[in-house]
């Protein structure tokens, strides 16, 4: 039999049909854990979950190390109070030094794509072209790249959301953008047969999102990987510039007491635990840090919602989460941001503007049905950092003043887009009562906002840049190929590869680099 | 609180409250404060702690004061057929899922937090702590400090503001009044499909 179709034929038997035999703290016993592989990957998210199966599937062995908990998907809750303490890194109260950013990412087996919103996006050529000319990345084109973007679409039924599978105010946020003569484009969205639960964020209850957790994850399961929950990657060693091990503790999920210590030998670690894990642990590693610039260049898509007040509506919250976008000011030069629907559930509602305290906000609570918002994200320049201090990460990040005007221009056309949509009153998301009754108000109003630290609730979904790649050893921490400048055989497979920030959603971004840069490790060897 | 979402809150109370114990949650935004002030009257004796209710583990006395006393005036339910925040134990999902698993560095700075707002009003309310303010009174030093010129007072308004009303709507007993479902799948017997086939 064909070597091939016999190692397909051996993994098939192996697939788990649903669920992941995931080794957890509960399973473990001895206190002392040594193991050897071929790979050890640090996170099972987008880039490690795709790393893991190319790699497992080329024949290597394989140990994924996932600090978060692995929840069954039968377990979501649907609620995004509940998902958010079971799902998200920090119980979803991950924030920047000054407290005025939630950064939201996931920290469970599968990491943020368990609870992202699907929406993907290839990497503009654009962005392509200045990480060539400014970084050296010339083995990063659209050409070389696409048959990894198609291969990710494939793999994770990446499609075109339809009419049909839009929410109630995505529907509305359509036509407002044709009544306004805004170019839209329904989302793409890695999702098979979508029940339209408008649950995303909370966790696929039904397996219908394809994240990490029901295809990469399984897949290099089948293939011989084995995962390992609960287990906080310490430090990564290494000897006379090659890798040689991680170094982990596997904690008790509810009381945070260790309970073994973990030593994985390995000539390859894969490092995919996203930009803000990732550089920490090579910090505290104290390695592959020659060029300075791990932890630096902290970038991550700033975002906030505006809110619009839409009369006779009775939405239900049900659909495709991001149903719909507008990129037609995407790039640096032509705005800097994207336009992003979002189903507002009234929890959510409770945090994104202040119509005033008490009665005001109560009556506002009452409207929820009538409420519906715009997401506005921007491109923002990578001068933040992440860094160890005392035993405490930080993440210095404050929108930039030269940032800022964009997303002025982005609430400015979000708003237009509501009252076309049929609004009759905005809501920002300010820290006090900010609201627009008529569109003549709206330049008025939004030109006197400033930049000014805890004024404006912002959120953060995607983190990037913090292990950037590049040909310059002095100016990145990794290759155009993922490999560090500095520790043969370590390699860094997440967003905080990316060397500036992207104005797209960038899962699919992840998935193609992790995709490409396995490819690269497999021919090497 | 009607019937329907009295029938409700029964049914959810119990798999809300086991999830919000086991699940801490939420975004919240506090601006830490590194103040040295001092509650008056603050003490932490054994006959204070006896005070606080039974469930509230993670927050003093004066701490559930002021936050009780927020929640109160931020979440008026009169006139209207919501559940009370003391209907549906918002205190408690405050305390044991919002701040039961916060990291303890950020509990303290947000203790540190509460303290600064429970003095913040003594400069223009009469020398008067914020739980001594009426309702009136307390509505608008909460608004006052939304649109101040000092970032920590914004920072922690904005956060207190949602720490208390997450805590109240979070709860699916405050949904029926919003004609808000929640969570359909298993409601409409939805199956899984399972992990995705292998990629041939």
């Amino acid at each position: 039999m064909d070597k091939t179709v016999s190692s397909q034929t051996t993994a098939s038997k192996k697939m788990p049909s649903s669920g992941l035999p995931v080794i957890e703290a509960k399973h473990i016993n001895d206190k002392k854990i040594k193991l050897k592989a071929d790979v050890v990957v640090v996170g099972s998210g987008a880039g490690g979950a795709v790393s893991a199966y190319e790699l497992a599937k080329a024949g290597q062995k394989v140990i994924v190390l996932e600090a978060g908990p692995y929840i069954p998907s039968n377990q979501f809750s649907e609620m995004l109070a509940v998902g958010m303490g079971q799902l998200y890194q920090d119980q979803g109260g991950q924030s920047n030094t000054a407290k005025d950013f939630t950064i939201l990412q996931g920290s469970c087996v599968g990491g943020s794509t368990v609870v992202n919103a699907t929406v993907c996006f290839r990497t503009p050529d654009y962005y392509l072209k200045l990480w060539s000319k400014e970084y050296g990345t010339n083995n990063l084109t659209t050409e070389s790249l696409t048959p990894y973007f198609e291969k990710v679409e494939k793999n994770l039924s990446i499609r075109r959301a339809v009419r049909e599978e839009m929410s109630d105010d995505a529907n509305l946020l359509v036509d407002g953008c044709e009544k306004a003569n805004i170019p839209w484009k329904a989302s793409r969205r890695n999702v098979r047969f979508c029940a339209l639960t408008g649950a995303c964020l909370s966790g696929c209850v039904t397996d219908r999102k394809q994240s990490m957790l029901v295809t990469y994850l399984p897949w290099a399961i089948a293939h011989g990987a084995t995962v390992y929950s609960d287990t906080f990657v310490t430090r990564i060693s290494e000897k006379n510039g090659q890798v040689t091990a991680v170094h982990a503790e596997i904690k008790d999920r509810e009381s945070g007491i260790k309970k073994a210590d973990m030593e994985i030998e390995a000539t390859k670690v894969i490092l995919a635990a996203g930009a803000i894990q990732s550089p920490l642990i090579l910090l505290r590693s104290q390695i592959a840090n020659s060029s300075g610039q791990v932890g630096k260049n902290y970038a991550c898509h700033p975002s906030l919602s505006v809110t619009g007040y839409i009369p006779n509506l009775n939405q239900d919250f049900y659909g495709a989460w991001h149903s719909m976008y507008v990129d037609e000011f995407t790039l640096p030069e032509q705005g800097g941001y994207i336009l992003l629907s979002g189903i507002q559930d009234p929890v959510e509602a409770t945090l994104n503007v202040d119509p005033g305290t008490g009665k005001p906000f109560m009556d506002h609570m009452l409207e929820s049905k009538n409420l519906i918002r715009v997401i506005t994200l921007i491109h923002d320049r990578n001068h933040g950092e992440v860094t160890w201090e005392n035993g405490v990460k930080k993440v210095k990040y404050e929108m930039h003043d030269k940032d800022f005007p964009h997303m002025i221009a982005a609430m400015k056309k979000a708003i237009t887009v509501l009252f076309a949509a049929g609004a009759t009153k905005i809501y920002l998301p300010t820290s006090n009562k900010t609201e627009i009754n008529d569109p003549s108000e709206v330049d008025k109003v939004l030109d006197s906002l400033k930049n000014e630290p805890a004024r404006y609730r912002y959120v953060s979904y995607h983190p990037q840049g913090t292990c950037r790649m590049g040909a310059n050893p002095k100016q990145s921490v990794v290759n155009p190929y993922g490999e560090s400048h500095d520790v043969k055989g370590l390699y860094v497979a997440d967003a905080s590869l990316l060397p500036t920030s992207i104005g797209y959603n960038p899962q699919q971004t992840v998935y193609t680099l992790a995709s490409y840069i396995a490819d690269h490790i497999v021919n090497k060897s | 609180m009607n019937k329907h979402s009295r029938s409700v809150s029964k049914k959810t109370t119990h798999f809300t409250r086991r999830n919000f114990l086991k699940a801490t949650s939420l975004a919240i935004t506090c601006a830490s404060f590194s103040g040295h002030l001092l509650y008056s009257g603050i003490a932490s004796s054994s006959a204070i702690t006896a005070q606080l209710p039974k469930q509230i583990k993670h927050i003093n006395y004066f701490e559930y004061q002021v936050l009780n006393h927020l929640m109160t005036i931020a979440l008026p339910v009169r006139g209207t057929p919501l559940p009370s925040p003391k209907q549906v134990d918002a205190m408690v999902t405050l305390d044991q899922a919002l701040l039961g698993g916060m990291e303890a560095h950020v509990l303290a700075e947000l203790k540190q937090g509460i303290k600064f707002f429970e003095e913040g009003p003594r400069s223009n309310f009469q020398n008067k702590a914020f739980t001594q303010l009426s309702a009136s009174q307390a509505i608008k030093f909460c608004d006052n400090w939304a649109n101040s010129d000092f970032p920590q007072q914004r920072g922690i308004v904005m956060g207190l503001k949602k720490l208390v009303s997450l805590a109240y709507w979070s709860n699916p007993a405050t949904w029926p009044t919003l004609n808000y479902i929640g969570p359909i799948s298993k409601r409409k017997g939805i199956p899984a499909l399972g992990n995705a086939p292998l990629p041939l």
